[in-house]
């Protein structure tokens, strides 16, 4: 481990400390409460109110992060994967089905050798071969299929242009020269290539069954399982035709999903640290009602909570009952909660507005409306600690305790266009009924007075617009809308890499006329502008003084770090997350957030998934004894 | 008679028709966003698009596309009869997800039906015979209780007292018959009857008294015990009977209701009826499921409508020569 590796090592450990300390309790994960050896055996029984997949379960497209943590930890192995574990050391990448790799002096030819002994679950049980990774990507690579994250490899790997019309079609990127050996031939050179290779939709797929479905969705009830355990009733899965396939009696979309072990899983092609496989099963049931999940696991009925939030009164009792902080784990879920600005929007086209907007928001407070430290630690940057780092200690906008500084928001906003006598309230009529969009549920709402009064501070005067959290994002990724400021957003990584972070975000390919994620439109075009209509093309001209002076853009920059590797990819990463907040400015950060969850007396050893951003059910042990058979599942 | 039903039954088909028809209207040509696009749901891709829309026949005139979407129903889809379609987020069919949860439902709703009956009908009829009397008070205050505390509250109110402190009760959700037997079936479905039963059985409770007490005071009353009759059949041949008539338009109702879902108690109680589907249709946008709910309540509210018309007519005559 070099220098650089150490200090960020020392750096999340302190970040994550704080919030333990705030929080009175949890742990950075690995110890088991017990203290002694850890049992194999029983089942983790969990509820959750709905399993809100993105694409019915299917690898090739689901864009949930709970759903990749069933993938990675339970049922699908890739060629490199995770170590399923907390903080930064759960997001290196190790080896899983590949035994070694090498790539070419240009960095554009990745060639991985497979271990032996990996194999598909019942019925199938035959080995996983090359072919088998190469058509996963052929899947990724098919229109129908709609790969959520396709972008990672689309234009990457050549000859994967994600235009495909059957998975059937081989990719001229991918050759597989025998059963154990895949070569890749990139269009770049990728420094987060192996990132992008232990997504879920990257785990090798067999054709036989993979053929049937070729709609998107449709594979994700018969997910054929390369990993140690697989969903109940995958061995009961006639493969003579087509139409022949049931649905897997284990996973109901609306009630139930239970995974048992694969008795053709083989230990010893796999590495404890990466999957201890402690648990003989898993049950997930739906229970609608969140109160009734966590008296559950209270009760004993059930081991513990899985993505549910508890209840605040719960929550309090966890905090605050020393003889239940074994029971409540805290960790840090790679997510970043923000206030986004419209870069076309005035008054937030000058960029000194944007300042004043990041100095005078106290986020102590919005910190609290969320529940205190154990919400969160308050964001100074927009990459959360575990995925860079470097900047977590970097704060362009100090105040003291971060409760604002309205005398530098002041300074900044008398240097804006839109304060004309220089006193440090915007005077312009654009600061005027500014539409605010916020989400119409807590803690937002309860967001919403500080945030106008901390706008009023400055001169700005909103007018809220609380909405529900679907329609609140539908209203500000619709362009044409010209949302100057919304408070609704938050965004978490796809992987630990700062791309997976900020490319869909911050990068120009993130503007769309509807649907897009790069709210702020750092980068727009004129091109982009003008397919958004005329409306957004006046504002792109007012903003840009006709094209005059281009709207900031880190796309160059992106770019430029997209090769690099190692400390020089970090470097770059963090010279654009601070181009991105002192010159650029889309965004406040104020809340990287946690994830909480609540186990019950039965779990004698505990692990979170710094990848999936939930429990690691990879290394989680439990002492009930039970057989997955046998839990009811109604 | 048999006229009198087929007449009804004539008037459910229009009713039918008329509820698909708006629920046609405000899903497919209301919205101003392409419905096609609304119904492919979380990732409406352009071939996700193109399916719903070919499914949909929606490149025909919107009055060609009702008839398209009256005949999947009623004449059935490629999933089978009723046609209920397709969930684009689930990628799954609906008949058997819907019709799984309706007959959840149906026993959650038959069963609290019985118990708001065996309940509110016996304390409406006490509390009429002996009005003001400690009993009638009692009872009466039981029944502003009753409606005056909501399910969201009572429910987990008595799954806290009765399941997770006292554990006298089993906790929620369902278990059904086949699989689990009778009394684990019916040990799980206590609870959640007894609290849906509860709003209800004040109802009935408050309504049968006030029928009661207005019929009692009735001249025929009068004379059917000047004719000597005994109190027990004045009051349940003549009385009651009268009394009850418009206790069972309001039973036909509320089962109707509770048929299309009861949202609230099979939330609380993790119960997968059709009302909790609802719940997480909307949450999800799954919106060909919200419509097939949508269809499915009001058919249920139009047939009860006819069982309580029917009845009607054998509980008085007069009605079906109106």
């Amino acid at each position: 481990m070099n220098f650089k590796r150490t200090a960020r090592l020392f750096a999340v450990v302190g970040v994550l400390a704080i919030v333990a300390t705030a929080c009175g309790g949890d742990e950075g994960g690995g110890a088991s409460p017990t203290g002694g050896a850890v049992a194999k055996g029983g089942t983790y029984r969990t509820a959750i109110e709905d399993f809100g997949f993105t694409n019915a379960f299917d690898p090739t497209g689901e864009y949930l992060g709970t759903a990749w943590g069933l993938y990675s930890d339970l049922i699908l192995r890739n060629l490199v994967t995770y170590k399923h574990i907390d903080g930064v050391p759960g997001d290196e990448i190790v080896p899983d089905i590949a035994e070694s790799w090498e790539t070419s002096a240009d960095g554009l030819t990745w060639t991985f050798h497979l271990k032996s002994g990996v194999q598909f679950g019942p019925p199938l049980s035959r080995d996983v071969t090359s072919a088998d990774i190469a058509y996963a990507f052929q899947r990724i690579n098919t229109k129908s299929l709609i790969a959520q994250y396709g972008n990672y490899y689309a234009g990457v790997i050549e000859g994967l242009t994600g235009d495909a019309k059957s998975p059937s079609t081989p990719i001229s990127g991918i050759s597989t020269p025998d059963a154990s050996t895949i070569v890749f031939t990139l269009t770049k050179p990728t420094g987060d290539l192996l990132y992008r290779f232990a997504m879920p939709a990257t785990a090798p797929v067999p054709e036989e069954v993979g053929k049937c479905f070729t709609k998107a969705g449709d594979y994700g009830r018969f997910v054929i399982s390369s990993g140690p355990y697989m969903i109940k009733g995958q061995d009961a899965l006639d493969t003579s035709s087509c139409d022949a396939m049931e649905p897997f009696s284990g996973y109901d979309p609306d009630k139930f999903m239970v995974f048992v072990r694969n008795p053709n899983y083989d230990a010893a092609t796999d590495s404890p640290d990466v999957r201890s496989a402690n648990l003989d099963g898993v049950v997930i049931t739906i229970d609608t009602n969140t109160d009734d999940i966590f008296n559950r696991i209270q009760s004993g009925e059930l081991d513990g909570s899985w993505a549910s939030l508890p209840p605040k009164t719960l929550e309090q009792q966890y905090l605050t009952n020393p003889d239940l902080t074994d029971n409540f784990h805290i960790n840090g879920g790679d997510r970043t909660w923000y206030i986004t600005m419209n870069l076309l929007v005035p008054p937030f086209d000058d960029v000194h507005v944007r300042k004043a907007v990041n100095f005078v928001i106290d986020k102590v407070a919005l910190q609290k409306v969320w529940g205190g430290p154990p919400h969160g630690e308050i964001a100074t940057m927009p990459e959360p600690p575990e995925v860079l780092p470097e900047t977590a200690q970097l704060d362009p906008y100090p105040s003291p305790n971060h409760e604002g500084d309205v005398a530098a928001a002041q300074d900044e906003m008398k240097q804006s266009k839109y304060d004309s006598d220089g006193d440090g309230q915007c005077d312009a009529d654009v600061c005027n009924n500014v539409l605010l969009v916020n989400r119409n549920s807590t803690p937002h709402v309860d967001m919403s007075p500080i945030l106008s009064e901390n706008l009023a501070q400055i001169g700005i005067n909103v007018k809220i617009r609380e909405l529900d959290t679907g329609t609140a994002y539908t209203t500000i990724q619709t362009a044409d809308n010209l949302i100057g400021i919304a408070s609704n957003a938050g965004w978490g990584k796809d992987y630990a890499d700062p791309y997976g972070f900020d490319f869909f975000i911050f990068h120009s390919a993130g503007i769309a006329c509807s649907g897009q994620v790069n709210y702020s439109e750092l980068g727009m075009s004129r091109a982009q502008a003008a397919e958004c209509g005329p409306k957004v093309l006046a504002a792109w001209n007012a903003a840009t003084d006709n094209g005059k002076t281009p709207l900031p853009s880190v796309d160059k920059k992106m770019d430029e770090c997209y090769t690099l590797t190692g400390d020089e990819r970090s470097n770059c990463w963090v010279e654009l997350d601070t181009f991105l907040m002192e010159e650029a400015v889309p965004w406040v950060p104020y809340l990287w957030a946690t994830v909480f969850t609540v186990t019950g007396d039965s779990v004698t050893h505990w692990e979170f998934d710094q990848f999936s951003g939930a429990l690691s059910w990879a290394h989680i042990a439990v002492n009930n004894g039970i057989d997955p058979n046998s839990v009811p599942v109604g | 008679m048999g006229r009198y039903i087929v007449r009804r039954l004539v008037w459910v088909v229009f009713v039918l028709l008329v509820i698909t028809f708006i629920s046609y209207m405000i899903f497919f040509v209301m919205p101003s966003k392409d419905p096609a696009i609304i119904f492919a749901g979380r990732q409406p891709t352009p071939e996700l698009v193109a399916e719903v829309r070919h499914q949909f026949g929606l490149d025909h005139a919107w009055p060609v596309q009702y008839a398209l979407f009256v005949k999947r129903i009623f004449l059935g889809d490629q999933y089978g009869w009723p046609g209920l379609g397709f969930s684009f987020n689930t990628r799954s069919a609906l008949k058997p997800i819907i019709l799984s949860r309706l007959l959840v439902t149906i026993q959650l709703a038959l069963g609290a039906a019985v118990v708001w009956l065996l309940i509110g009908i016996p304390i409406g009829i006490l509390s009429a015979l002996k009005p003001r009397s400690v009993f009638d008070r009692v009872a009466m205050g039981f029944a502003l209780f009753g409606v005056s505390a909501p399910v969201f509250f009572i429910g987990p109110l008595f799954l806290y007292i009765f399941w997770f402190k006292l554990g006298v009760a089993p906790g929620s959700g369902y278990y059904s018959i086949g699989q689990y037997g009778l009394g684990t079936w019916f040990s799980h479905f206590i609870m959640p009857w007894i609290v849906l039963a509860l709003l209800f059985a004040a109802f009935y409770a408050r309504m049968t008294r006030a029928n009661l007490i207005e019929t009692m005071g009735q001249d025929y009353i009068r004379t059917a015990r000047a004719k000597g009759l005994s109190e027990r059949r004045v009051v349940l041949k003549h009385g009651l009977r009268a009394s009850l008539t418009p206790v069972v338009t309001m039973f036909g109702l509320d089962l109707g209701g509770l048929l299309g879902g009861a949202f609230i108690t099979e939330t609380v109680f993790n119960i997968p009826g059709i009302g909790a589907y609802a719940i997480k249709s909307v949450g999800s946008g799954d919106l060909y499921a919200i419509l097939d709910i949508t269809i499915i309540a009001g058919f249920f509210i139009t047939f009860m409508n006819l069982v309580v018309d029917v009845l009607y007519a054998f509980l008085d005559p007069r009605v079906r020569y109106a």
